[in-house]
């Protein structure tokens, strides 16, 4: 089985985007599964990661290796070096789907948005471009695949979870607290300095951004729903402060 | 005349409240696009924008302010048999609705949302608007339905404001903390996901002031088990390139060349199998019935803050301790006690948050509450503009204080 995960760099240190570490983290733990169990020899687990991004994102994908990903793929993004450039989910779901489609994924895993830009529409926009059935929300994934089904369960509001089979190839978006991801290995961080990170630029992939169908318009503080008293003073004026709103209030 | 359309959020054959929302929300926007300036160009006149540019060209001269709105609101329920459902919106939002039978439907699923949204709404006349809400279901289908209409596609949108240029849509960005404003391209149709919550104030007023006629109920059905074949989407670039031309053939795996792809042929009504829907344990017992609820987030550092945050509690006499989502994912803290939109709602008389940095998602379960205090040592912690009292504090400092001086 061939896993492909979907990863962000979400700052210029090399930190992975929250959600994408869980579903890292998941796919990892398939593939010790399946190592373990070695039921069908020959059917091994591969997990690959993906990334579109600035250029120095091959920073995560290094990080991915020490966690214990076998290949990477990095697709320099035509930024402009703006800090609040735009880039439609619809791009990065495009370029994805063009490098994601040539190689026979059987299952692909995204974070469930991105801690910065908050869309979550990546994952969901990729498996209609490669036409896979796609998962969002994912809290549990049973291995092994029966019948080329593999049964997951999703998150729905109020604490109820929908249980689904879904047939691979698939697209799944994973949810935090799936599971506790790892932190990348020594042993594996040196190993990764010898892997070459699969690199094309945005343009050698389509040569003109497109698709774009949303527009920056500006980065604005939202109002305030409460008038927000900020307290004043020194450590223990403030607690004193504190403890007379509650007597005024009768909270006790 | 343009049309907005919403898609009713049934769950296990009910009503979602946030239905409602989406209908005032519709409404907000043809209001907001009949009273703007500006004039609007009917759209799918075929005047492909194709300069990147934000900028809607006005047309000049021939300034028309109207009362009247100029887009038609219709509200889909898609079901096995949704009628009933259709109705009781009909009645409720007095707006026209398209009862849409999906036979062998027998709950929420992606793939037949998807494909037999896109066949209804591809088949009407200028759809300007597809409203959605923002909740695991809308997530799940919306942005593929999106995908297929060729439209633009916002989510989570929180605001929406009108300029010179049209409407613009305001959404969270960075755990919170700004808001980004989006414009999508005119004269094609775009998909907003809608944050539950967000619009309901003026939303109820808005639809309470209208004449309440019953709306139309229209029938469409489409056989879920039948042939629909599912094409598969082309990402498109302007040139045209698609991607089975582009240059990725010759990425190497592990020394092998890969080979092109073949399509996946299938149908959706057997990609995606249901099961039970199962209902976490305990819903929010170790929250209910306080008073006041001290609730922990990531600020706190390590498990072994948590101490602190319960002899926090134990000050007050009808306390409990919640948490933020992240303290739960870690095994920290039971589930019951978690805060938020996958969590419990909570309305206590007072919610002092520690160390939590006021997502979106987080507010959603606390904001009812009468008093909020927060202690964030980041001044622009989101949390402090939904709080009457913000102490900008180290958080194990304050407690370590607080607990001597009562
Ligand atoms: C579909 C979905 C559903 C979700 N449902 C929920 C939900 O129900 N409930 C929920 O809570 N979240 C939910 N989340 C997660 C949510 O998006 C946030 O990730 C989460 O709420 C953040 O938790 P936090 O505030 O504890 O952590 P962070 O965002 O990491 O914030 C930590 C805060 O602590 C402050 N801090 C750090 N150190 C100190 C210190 N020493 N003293 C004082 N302050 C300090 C920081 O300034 C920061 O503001 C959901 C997410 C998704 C995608």
């Amino acid at each position: 089985m061939r896993i492909l995960v979907c990863i962000k760099q979400i700052n210029d240190n090399g930190d992975m985007n929250r959600f994408d570490e869980f579903a890292l983290e998941e796919a990892l733990k398939i593939k010790e599964k399946a190592e373990k169990q070695q039921q069908t020899p020959g059917n091994s687990v591969s997990v690959d990661v993906i990334t579109a991004g600035k250029s120095n994102s091959f920073k995560i994908i290094r990080r991915a290796f020490g966690m214990g990903a076998d290949s990477g793929f990095l697709i320099v993004l035509k930024t402009k070096e703006k800090a609040t450039e735009y880039i439609p989910p619809f791009t990065i779901a495009s370029l994805l789907s063009a490098v994601a489609d040539k190689m026979h994924y059987d299952l692909i895993l995204t974070g469930i948005m991105s801690q910065d830009m908050m869309h979550g529409q990546t994952g969901p926009m990729l498996a209609e471009l490669l036409n896979f059935p796609c998962a969002t929300g994912v809290t549990k994934i049973r291995f092994p695949v029966k019948n080329n089904f593999i049964q997951v369960e999703r998150e729905l509001e109020n604490g109820f979870i929908e249980c689904l089979e879904i047939k691979l190839p698939a697209l799944l978006t994973i949810q935090a607290g799936i599971n506790i991801p790892r932190y990348p290995s020594l042993s594996n961080l040196l190993a990764a300095e010898q892997k070459t990170i699969m690199t094309r630029k945005e343009t050698d992939i389509f040569p003109h951004r497109g698709g774009v169908k949303e527009f920056y318009v500006s980065i604005e503080t939202p109002e305030k729903t409460r008038d927000g008293l900020v307290l004043e003073g020194d450590l223990a004026g403030r607690v004193n402060q504190l403890l007379n709103f509650f007597k005024k209030h009768d909270l006790n | 005349m343009k049309q907005i359309i919403v898609i009713a959020e049934i769950f296990q054959g009910l009503i979602r409240p946030v239905t409602w929302e989406l209908a005032g929300t519709a409404l907000r926007i043809a209001e907001l696009e009949a009273d703007s300036k500006y004039l609007v160009n009917d759209r799918g006149k075929g005047q492909n924008d194709k300069k990147k540019n934000i900028r809607r060209q006005k047309k000049s001269g021939n300034i028309q302010l109207q009362k009247e709105l100029k887009s038609r609101i219709r509200i889909i329920v898609p079901g096995e048999d949704p009628l009933p459902v259709a109705e009781k919106i009909a009645e409720h939002t007095s707006m026209d609705v398209i009862c849409l039978k999906i036979k062998g439907l027998e709950t929420y699923d992606c793939d037949a949302y998807k494909t037999c949204l896109f066949r209804v709404i591809s088949e009407m006349d200028v759809v300007s608007h597809v409203l959605i809400a923002h909740t695991s279901q809308g997530r799940d289908f919306g942005f593929g339905l999106g995908v297929k209409l060729n439209a633009a596609s916002i989510s989570g949108v929180n605001s929406i404001f009108s300029d010179d240029d049209g409407l613009v849509y305001s959404r969270a960005v960075y755990g919170n903390e700004k808001n980004m404003m989006i414009r999508p391209a005119p004269d094609i149709p775009v998909v907003l996901t809608i944050m539950p919550g967000m619009f309901r104030d003026n939303i109820m007023n808005n639809l309470n002031n209208r004449t309440m006629e019953k709306g139309k109920i229209t029938v469409c059905e489409i056989p879920f088990n039948g042939s629909y074949p599912l094409k598969k989407t082309k990402p498109v670039s302007d040139t045209g390139v698609d991607t089975d031309s582009a240059e990725v053939e010759n990425i190497h795996v592990k020394g092998k060349l890969c080979q092109k792809s073949t399509a996946y042929p299938c149908q959706f009504a057997s990609r995606i199998i249901h099961g039970q829907i199962l209902r976490k344990a305990c819903g929010n017992k170790a929250l209910k019935g306080a008073k006041i609820i001290v609730s922990a987030g990531r600020g706190i550092g390590e498990k072994d803050g948590l101490k602190e945050i319960f002899e926090f509690a134990e000050c007050f006499s009808s306390s409990a301790v919640g948490a933020s989502r992240p303290l739960v994912d870690m095994g920290w803290i039971g589930y019951d006690h978690q805060v938020g939109i996958t969590g419990a709602e909570v309305s206590p008389r007072l919610y002092i948050a520690c160390g939590i940095s006021g997502s979106s998602q987080h507010i959603a379960g606390m904001k009812g509450s009468e008093i909020v205090v927060s202690i964030n040592k980041n001044p622009d912690a989101p949390i402090f503009r939904h709080s009457d009292i913000c102490i900008i504090a180290d958080v194990h400092e304050f407690i370590k204080e607080f607990l001597k001086q009562r």
